[in-house]
């Protein structure tokens, strides 16, 4: 733990050090920059959760002009794609939630190699070869109706969710909503991650068919159905979004499992035929620096992954309160596992099974 | 003059129909994306999808869904129309415009206001269940979802018969309601909104949904796999169509607007006035109310369903929210653009091909007739891909993607068969003698055109083109890949609103579009414009 905190202390000063030359180093970029004139960015990071995000870059560039395009991620991949192969030129910054379809586009050599300055504030599974990078940590929660769940009958695990659908079978009656795996390629991330670190996941999935849950597709007609009633409970809800929700609907609770939590990453690249290279890179860099980050924890409420930013909604809080329960979804092509296609439908088949439809 | 304009009329539809779908075609015989470089040809597209069993049984509830929207909806929407226009209904005038004018809430949209009003803790569901202790109905159940499609198309079926309705008698728009009919049957296969908010949760599958599975199922979206499925309700186009033809042989039937002038005495409705009435504004309130009023609460409350009450959670803070999406002003300026100078437009094209058509005997009508059908027989999902395409590939006219001319274009095709429809009911009520009358005189067919048959359906137009607006104003999914920052329209915001789940604001913007849309329709409406003409 010493060595840890030592290791952690060290990279801070480093990064402290890097955000200081900061401005002379990239230099070059920045004038580059000052001629291409503007970024063109496909996200799908809500436009409004993102704004103070922007206004901020801004003014720190104010010559730069930022196109900020805000998709799904379905829609980021179909563009993206379709416009490469026209080579009409296509988005110069790549950020989705999307973590295996980024990872995809990546690995087929879509991303332009750039080391950015700001890695050494990056846990090392956070980067991959220098072209995509993890820009957010964002654990997997559990989101509940406090007006409507017992207090007793709230999980505080993965364990205590399988139990309570035993026992507490009529309280969760077709009260328990969760993504399909079929229409979701996040939710079926999410899904196969559980597989992985938790040997009782086909146990959840059993019990999530057994108590008749319903299958999503967007986190926010979830967490819409959670706040009103119609469900009681989500499994598998980024915490993010629950936060943004809390602003609004006091009636919705957060739960970050104690035996493991998944953690989820934003994905960025940027594109190898990106028009303008250079105001990528400084967006980049900028969304990964201690500034950057430290407004999208406040002002954006997405979990920042910098050690070096303080505060609830950062790595270092989560690290704090969960310590090793966390599990990063790390940033490298194991990921891409979940694209081979015979096991993908093997999956599915599984699932579709524990839940008897 | 004829000739030419015929064919432009058949060589432009050709073109802009089988651009496309053309696409659509070729994608499905190839192993992967059309534009991958080892996309290879081959029929594993249609073995995949022709033997997954859940694309039978997709394929069989979208059958059923149809079935059933089309017999609730087609009795219905004629009964409605013939109450309204060849009756003494009371309260006729007041009545009409509701009727006639298609809800301009996106489907997604509307379906959420059903969940909100209905839904099992909705807000009408709470209050029944206070009063008598239980919720007498299930949203959620194929049966709930067709009775609700099929009451919302009772206003298409009814479209159709209107205009003719209004000056001959029933057996005459027999044919006419039978087209309404096929039209509806197809739009049967088409509903996304509705299935994917109401019956995806609990895992029923239409053949939208099951297209919307495919890009994601296999991890990367599996455009082959989705042309096969978008070819299979394109498929069902022919039947349809060529069954339509032969009710519609006895066209020259229908011809009203003739030389010698007409009255008619509206059918007494005797005692069965209050009845029809009733049976009237019941439609209205399931169909119209419902869904208005849970959108409407929705976006004037911080959150609902069990345990709150309403009073304690007003507030009109996602409308000052709206103030934070600096898109959303350009997204309003755009949709009314789209809708009124591109919707002029389009009734233009669309007026040009339906003269084209107008009285010509010929294979090329059949063909055309075919055509026209096509594009609104692919799926919102991937027409909205198709476009993208066409703009991407197609070099010529690759510099207007970025521009409203995409979308315009975009939207023009895909409700070619219901502007052509519009244009055609016009048109059929000119009788041939006036048009035969200004030929003996001398005149050239640009001259009758432009002297007789135009002036004729002048209120006609008119009536299409604020159709056409409505249509515009709601559309959503076929522009999705041709937005940008710039080109935004409010079906596209709600779109990626939708992505994120901000339902508050969705339900903010659509009230918003409603009053807009309504105020524009109430003006047009006072300004003397007729939708039966």
């Amino acid at each position: 733990m010493k060595k840890f905190l030592f290791v952690m202390l060290l990279s801070g000063m480093l990064a402290a050090q890097l955000s200081r030359s900061y401005a002379a180093e990239s230099n070059a970029t920045v004038t580059a920059a000052q001629k291409e004139g503007k970024v063109v960015i496909y996200s799908s990071t809500d436009s409004a959760s993102v704004e103070p995000l922007l206004q901020d870059f801004k003014a720190l560039y104010p010559f730069l002009q930022v196109e900020y395009n805000d998709l799904n991620t379905t829609e980021i991949y179909n563009r993206f794609t379709a416009e490469a192969a026209s080579g009409t030129g296509t988005a110069d910054f790549m950020w989705s939630s999307a973590m295996d379809l980024q990872l995809q586009l990546a690995s087929k050599g879509n991303a332009l190699s750039y080391a950015s300055p700001e890695i050494s504030g990056l846990p090392k599974w956070a980067v991959w070869q220098n072209q995509a990078y993890g820009t957010t940590f964002e654990p997997v929660s559990i989101a509940y109706n406090k007006r409507l769940l017992p207090a007793d009958a709230v999980p505080q695990s993965h364990a205590d969710l399988i139990r309570l659908m035993k026992e507490k079978h009529d309280v969760y009656k077709e009260k328990i909503a969760t993504f399909d795996p079929e229409k979701s390629g996040v939710g079926f991330l999410m899904m196969t991650q559980d597989a992985k670190v938790f040997p009782q996941f086909w146990d959840l999935a059993k019990g999530l068919g057994a108590t008749g849950a319903k299958v999503y597709t967007s986190t926010g007609a979830m967490l819409e159905k959670v706040g009103s009633g119609e469900h009681t409970l989500a499994y598998n809800i980024i915490g993010s979004y629950v936060l943004l929700r809390q602003k609004k609907d006091p009636s919705l609770g957060l739960v970050l499992p104690k035996d493991y939590t998944l953690v989820f990453s934003r994905i960025a690249f940027i594109s190898k035929t990106a028009r303008n290279p250079n105001a990528a890179k400084l967006f980049l860099d900028y969304v990964l620096s201690k500034r950057g980050q430290t407004v999208m924890s406040e002002k954006s409420l997405v979990y920042s992954i910098r050690s070096d930013v303080p505060g609830p909604i950062t790595a270092a809080g989560l690290t704090k309160d969960l310590g090793k329960a966390l599990k990063p979804i790390e940033v490298n092509t194991d990921i891409l596992a979940g694209l081979e296609q015979n096991k993908r439908l093997e999956f599915m088949k599984q699932w579709k099974e524990a839940l008897k439809r | 003059m004829s000739r030419t304009l015929r064919s432009f009329a058949v060589i432009g539809v050709a073109l802009v129909v089988f651009g496309p779908l053309g696409l659509i075609i070729y994608q499905s015989f190839l192993s992967e994306a059309f534009f991958s470089p080892t996309a290879s040809l081959s029929l594993g597209a249609y073995r995949y999808v022709l033997t997954d069993s859940g694309f039978h049984s997709a394929f069989g509830t979208s059958l059923l869904v149809s079935l059933g929207m089309t017999l609730i909806s087609v009795p219905l929407g004629s009964l409605l129309a013939f109450l309204l226009v060849r009756t003494d209904l009371p309260g006729k005038k007041f009545l009409e415009p509701w009727l006639l004018v298609p809800i301009f809430l996106s489907p997604v949209v509307l379906a959420f206001g059903y969940v909100v009003a209905v839904g099992p803790v909705g807000f009408f569901s709470l209050w029944t269940k206070a009063l008598i202790g239980r919720v007498p109905w299930n949203l959620y159940s194929l049966y709930g979802m067709i009775l609700i499609a099929g009451l919302e198309a009772a206003r298409v079926a009814g479209a159709g018969p209107w205009r003719i309705a209004a000056t001959v008698s029933l057996p005459l728009v027999l044919p006419s309601i039978l087209f309404s009919a096929a039209l509806i049957f197809l739009l049967g296969f088409e509903l996304f909104g509705l299935p994917l908010v109401l019956g995806d949760p609990a895992g029923l599958l239409v053949l939208t949904t099951y297209l919307y599975k495919l890009t994601n199922l296999l991890g990367v979206p599996s455009y082959h796999l989705m042309a096969v499925v978008a070819l299979s309700i394109v498929a069902l186009t022919f039947p349809l169509v060529y069954a339509q033809r032969r009710m519609l042989r006895t066209a020259g039937r229908f011809a009203v607007i003739g030389g010698k002038g007409q009255a008619f005495r509206p059918l007494p409705l005797g005692a069965l006035r209050w009845p029809a009435v009733a049976i009237v504004l019941l439609w209205l309130v399931v169909t119209v109310l419902l869904p208005l009023i849970g959108v409407a609460l929705r976006s004037v409350v911080s959150q609902w369903g069990e345990g709150i009450k309403l009073f304690d959670v007003l507030t009109l803070d996602h409308f000052r929210e709206l103030k934070g999406y600096p898109n959303l002003v350009r997204g309003i300026v755009n949709t009314l653009l789209i809708g009124s100078i591109g919707g002029a437009l389009s009734v233009v094209f669309y007026a040009i091909i339906g003269l084209a058509a107008h009285r010509w005997q010929s294979r090329w009508v059949s063909f055309l007739d075919y055509l026209v059908m096509l594009p609104r027989a692919l799926p919102g999902l991937i027409v909205g891909l198709a476009f993208l395409w066409v703009f991407l590939f197609f070099k010529p006219i690759a510099p207007l993607r970025t521009t409203l001319f995409s979308l315009w274009i975009a939207y023009t095709v895909v409700w070619l068969a219901y502007g052509l429809r519009l244009i055609s009911a016009a048109l059929l009520q000119v009788k041939p003698e006036l048009e035969e009358a200004a030929r003996v005189t001398g005149a050239g067919q640009g001259t009758v055109y432009r002297d007789v048959t135009l002036p004729l359906i002048r209120f006609g137009l008119i009536g299409s083109w604020l159709l056409v607006f409505m249509m515009f104003v709601r559309e959503y999914s076929t522009g999705v890949y041709l937005l940008g920052p710039g080109t935004e329209v409010i079906g596209s915001l709600i779109v990626s609103l939708w992505g994120t789940g901000a339902l508050d604001l969705i339900s903010a913007l659509s009230v918003i579009e409603v009053a807009l849309v309504g105020l524009i329709l109430f003006i047009a409406l006072r300004l003397g414009v007729r939708l039966d003409a």
